[in-house]
Parts: structure tokens; sequence; C-alpha cells
């Protein structure tokens, strides 16, 4: 039991408090270019929690299963590019099979998932910090789902901005790159939410 | 010994990845116009981007559909090596309900 809440704890923390895109700064291109639409900022959501789950199972095994074992665990960034990128291939396939609106919304930023810090970020942080493997799942979960909220609330914001009367000077991108700092500045709020209790 | 290991790890590594792939890419294929492919085959293919489309892909694909009708907007594109054939081959190949693609220099 408390080992599930301190995994649901991981999770918030990671999906909250050391938010992703808002207070680690990973992933700002697909969170400023894909956040136009609400369903292809939902779309590329999705896509980045599978990747990054995928990565996660894969990349935490095969670095302490593979890597270490043949005593090269330096080359754990070069494995886990080489992972992601088919990863990102795969993911490609599928969304242009099953729904080619969304491949098409996406466009060149579907395989840009590839060079998303956020998902290099995720397998790199679960090996480096020395996370178990549940942590790591946590994190990964964490860190995705809080990409996936941060993108699909920040698109919403935007398509009421579309229509607001903002300033000429402010218009698209500006008025954007404000709105994204004031939620950061709000996600700081929470900071310190779970100091009180021992994890 | 470290660097053979290595060498000999992402090899198999890239070669089960680049194997599931393949299977994948057979799995999920898409049947698209094949007309597609033609016309992409003889643009430039520089994906240059200068017509407005993602890329060469793109373009044809608009071409094809109608949604493009001027073959002009392609920058890199010689009338002919690209534009001719593109036309020619568009003629010899109409639509499914017999009409034919309208495009034009």
């Amino acid at each position: 039991m408390e080992q599930f809440i301190a995994f649901l704890l991981a999770i918030l923390s990671s999906m909250l408090i050391d938010n992703v895109v808002l207070s680690r700064f990973y992933g700002i291109c697909p969170f400023l270019g894909v956040s136009r639409k609400t369903k292809s900022s939902l779309g590329m959501g999705i896509a980045v929690v599978f990747v990054i789950m995928l990565a996660t199972l894969i990349c935490w095994p095969l670095y302490h299963f593979v890597l270490v074992p043949a005593g090269i665990p330096f080359m754990d960034t070069v494995v886990y590019i080489l992972v992601i990128a088919s990863l990102v291939q795969l993911v490609g396939l599928f969304i242009k099979k099953y729904s080619p609106s969304l491949y098409k919304s996406l466009g060149i930023y579907l395989p840009l998932i590839t060079t998303n810090c956020a998902v290099l970020g995720v397998a790199q942080g679960n090996t480096d910090q020395g996370y178990t493997f549940l942590q790591a799942i946590a994190n990964g979960l964490g860190t995705s789902i809080g990409f996936l909220l941060i993108i699909v609330t920040f698109s919403c914001i935007r398509t009421r901005l579309d229509s607001a009367n903002t300033p000429k000077a402010f218009k698209g991108l500006p008025i954007a790159l404000i709105t994204a700092a004031i939620m950061a500045i709000a996600l700081m709020g929470l900071q310190g939410l779970f100091s009180g209790l021992a994890l | 010994m470290t660097i053979l290991w290595a060498a000999l790890i992402l090899l198999g590594l890239g070669l089960a990845l680049g194997l599931g792939l393949a299977i994948a890419a057979k799995i999920l294929l898409v049947k698209e116009d094949e007309r597609i492919e033609e016309v992409a085959k003889r643009l430039p293919n520089y994906n240059c981007g200068s017509c407005g489309f993602a890329g060469c892909h793109d373009m044809a694909e608009a071409i094809v559909t109608g949604a493009e009708t001027n073959l002009k907007k392609c920058k890199p594109g010689k009338e002919d090596i690209n534009f001719k054939p593109i036309l020619e081959y568009l003629d010899a190949h109409p639509n499914a309900d017999g009409s034919k693609v309208k495009a034009h220099l």
C-alpha cells in the first residue's frame, strides 16, 4: 500500500511539480509548434506519452541488463537515440495507417519526436539518477502525462487567444510565449506541495 | 575489447530494430494512389518546400488530388525534365471516373 502511494506521488510530482515543459523546459519545440489546434495537440500529446512509455520500458532494462554487464554504460545516449528513433518511426506508421488526418496535422513534428528532448531526457534521467524500474515507470508516466496535460491546456488557451483582442505587436507567437511564462509561474505555486510528506 | 562489445551490441540492436520496423511497415502499409508516387518520382525531389508544401511527395499528392493545378509552383522544376513528363503521365492515367487530372504549366 505504501509503495503504491509512493508510486502515485512520484507520478504526480513529475507531472505537476517538475513539469517537463514548464519547469524543466524540455520539449518546447512541439509545445509551441503543435499547440495551435486542440485536436492535433491531443494527438501529439498521446504520441509523446506512447513513445516515452515505450522508451522507458525498453531503455531501462537495456541499460541495466545489456549495457552495464557488457561494460559499456557510456554508450547509453547513442542506444537511447537508436531506440527512440525506431519507436517514433513505428508510431508514425501507426498514425499514418489509422488516422491520416492526424498524420497531416502533426506534419513535420511527428518525426521530430525523435529529437524531442523530453523523451531522451526521461530515458537518460531514469538511468542517470539510479531509479528502480518502478520509479522509472512512474517518472515516465508522470512526465509524459504532464506533457500531454500542458500541451492540451496551452492549445485551449491559444484557440481563445486567436479570437481575443490582442495588440497587433503581440499577435500569434509573442502572446503565446507570454502565456507560457504565466503558466510556468502558476505551476511554480505547486512547488513544495509534497514536502510535508515523507517519501 | 570494450569497443568490440560496443560495436557488436549496437549492430545487434540496429538489426533487431530495423527488422521490427520492416515487419511493421509491411503490416501497417497504407495503400495510396500509385500515381502520387509516379508524379513524385518526376518532380526534382529536392524537398526544398518552395512550392508551399512540406515536400515533393506532398506536392505530388496535391497535384493528383487536384488541390494544386499549377505545376510552376515548383520553383526548381524544369519544363522539359519535370513538368512535361508529369503532364504526359497524368494524361495517360486519368482518374478512376475517367476525368482528367487538371494540371497545367
